[in-house]
């Protein structure tokens, strides 16, 4: 009971400061111009620009095109990322000597920021959609593997003794113990890893893209258009929070033991 | 016949390059389905002898055998129960008791027959779904039991089992144990720092001495209980308030009471 008025007080005053801050805006821009249009695009152009994007196209395709594309480049970065990751961090994090072999080279590639990777992946690549894939893939392989790698040493060693003392086979050991027990710091890893698979798309897509948020928003900087620069940049947003929801829903649903 | 020797066991832990002995020399035999307990000073090498019974941990110089065989790795003949219940959080109940049949490779049907079985028989009935988190302490380690049990090994090791639980809770779990070890007797090797425990479950206790750890002495209960009759007491307290028990229990707390490092003030 109280809960649930809680519950309502939270969304009532969330709406609120939404309101505001739409008031704010269209005050700003619209009543008392305090903010030029140059600098700050008003509702109205806004929401023209948005019907400009979704019914015609700006920056040779519909918002819808450009979403898409986004998004599917980052899928792809972030499942060849976790793919790879996530078996290696557990590996690591269970084998002294699989951490021995490749330990060294991961420290060496780790401080590497992934936008650095750019210039290499273009001359490797070309400018199409595999350089873009590789880069984020570069982005969110290092948050997978060092957060899979510390699921694994989190697991309290007792729980590992008891699954050996009672006669665990490997494949157990590995499914049931090793996997659910690193589950949690895994999950972290993913979120980190897609927040950086976004992030480095936008930067690759800045640099060269035919279609793609980042491109739609390198084009609106170009044309001096700053209604359509919210647009992509509100589209992001939701590009982003939308796979983020999603994986919250995964990680959810994955460890049914710790919401019951 | 599952039996455990230990055959001059000595440990030498290494800590920053330095040798330190944390066993020295123990020799003793916990018979076939004898309930032994180990009670000793903190740090006395208590634990790493069910540790090595375990196969968690190996000695230095020596022999530990169980049943026979000299131990070499962990198994489920000798199943453990840890001070920290060590349940798996991701499993229900009926999931964590049933993890070492599935090891074992059992048929699920013989598999839920057996594990109904011990669920009822600690008690848990109506928590088959319920995970870890949600149960009290001492559920808990009814569950941790019954996981061990459910396997019918040779010997159960016990690493301070009820030492996490509340003084009430471990009275129940201490009255649990002695009706389960009647119902179906095992041989156990039980530790604790806990005197009138070892007394009460044990049939005999090893004093250990300070580190490293030395047989200060075995004290024979058993027979005490026998000519006393303990038995006929159906609860903890009023066995614990016979003349023949507190001898016992002062007799074993003096061994202890020498071994203290003189205070240094």
């Amino acid at each position: 009971m109280r809960e649930g008025s809680d519950r309502g007080i939270r969304i009532a005053v969330g709406a609120a400061t939404l309101a505001a801050l739409a008031a704010l805006w269209t005050a700003a821009t619209t009543l008392e111009q305090w903010i030029a249009p140059v600098y700050f695009p008003t509702p109205q152009e806004v929401g023209n620009a948005l019907r400009q994007i979704v019914l015609q196209g700006y920056a040779d395709g519909r918002l819808h095109e450009h979403f898409l594309q986004s998004c599917k480049l980052v899928l792809y970065g972030f499942a060849a990322a976790v793919s790879v990751g996530v078996p290696l961090g557990m590996l690591m994090g269970w084998s002294r000597r699989a951490e021995a072999l490749v330990n060294p080279a991961f420290l060496l590639l780790r401080p590497i920021p992934p936008l650095a990777w750019i210039p290499l992946a273009i001359v490797w690549l070309g400018l199409g959609d595999a350089a873009k894939v590789l880069v984020i893939w570069f982005a969110a392989f290092v948050p997978a593997v060092i957060n899979s790698y510390a699921g694994v040493r989190s697991i309290e060693p007792y729980l590992i003794e008891a699954a050996r003392s009672l006669g665990a086979t490997r494949g157990m050991m590995v499914r049931e113990v090793l996997i659910p027990g690193a589950l949690p710091l895994v999950f972290t890893g993913l979120r980190l890893s897609l927040q950086a698979c976004w992030t480095t798309l936008i930067a690759g897509e800045l640099i060269g893209a035919i279609t793609g948020l980042g491109h739609l928003l390198y084009q609106a900087g170009l044309d001096l258009y700053p209604a359509m620069i919210v647009v992509g940049m509100v589209a992001v947003a939701l590009a982003g929070g939308l796979m983020t929801a999603l994986l919250a829903w995964a990680e959810k649903r994955s460890m049914p033991w710790r919401t019951s | 016949m599952s039996n455990i020797v230990f055959e001059r066991v000595s440990r030498q832990f290494q800590r920053d390059g330095l040798q330190f002995p944390a066993l020295e020399d123990v020799s003793f035999e916990v018979r076939d389905r004898e309930f032994v307990a180990i009670v000793g000073p903190s740090g006395c090498g208590k634990t790493t002898c069910l540790r090595m019974a375990a196969g968690l941990e190996f000695p230095s110089n020596g022999n530990v055998r169980v049943a026979g065989q000299t131990v070499t790795r962990p198994g489920p003949d000798r199943s453990v129960v840890f001070q920290q219940f060590a349940l798996f959080p991701w499993k229900t109940v009926y999931q964590n008791i049933e993890f070492g049949l599935r090891g074992k490779g059992m048929a699920q049907a013989q598999r839920r027959e057996r594990v109904t079985r011990h669920i009822e028989l600690m008690g848990l009935q109506g928590y088959d779904s319920a995970y870890p988190h949600q149960l009290s302490g001492g559920m808990q380690q009814r569950v941790a039991i019954a996981r061990s049990y459910v396997l019918d090994p040779g010997v159960l090791l016990m690493d301070e089992p009820f030492g996490a639980l509340d003084a009430q809770t471990r009275t129940v779990m201490q009255e649990e144990l002695i009706r389960l070890s009647r119902v179906n007797p095992r041989t156990v090797l039980f530790i604790t720092h806990a005197v009138d425990e070892a007394v009460y479950l044990a049939d005999r206790v090893v004093v250990l001495t300070r580190r490293p750890g030395r047989i200060r002495e075995i004290v024979d209960v058993a027979a005490v209980r026998r000519t006393e009759n303990w038995d006929r007491h159906e609860r903890i307290e009023e066995v614990m308030e016979q003349p023949s028990f507190v001898h016992l229990r002062t007799g074993i707390w003096r061994l202890l009471r020498e071994q203290q490092q003189p205070a240094r003030l």
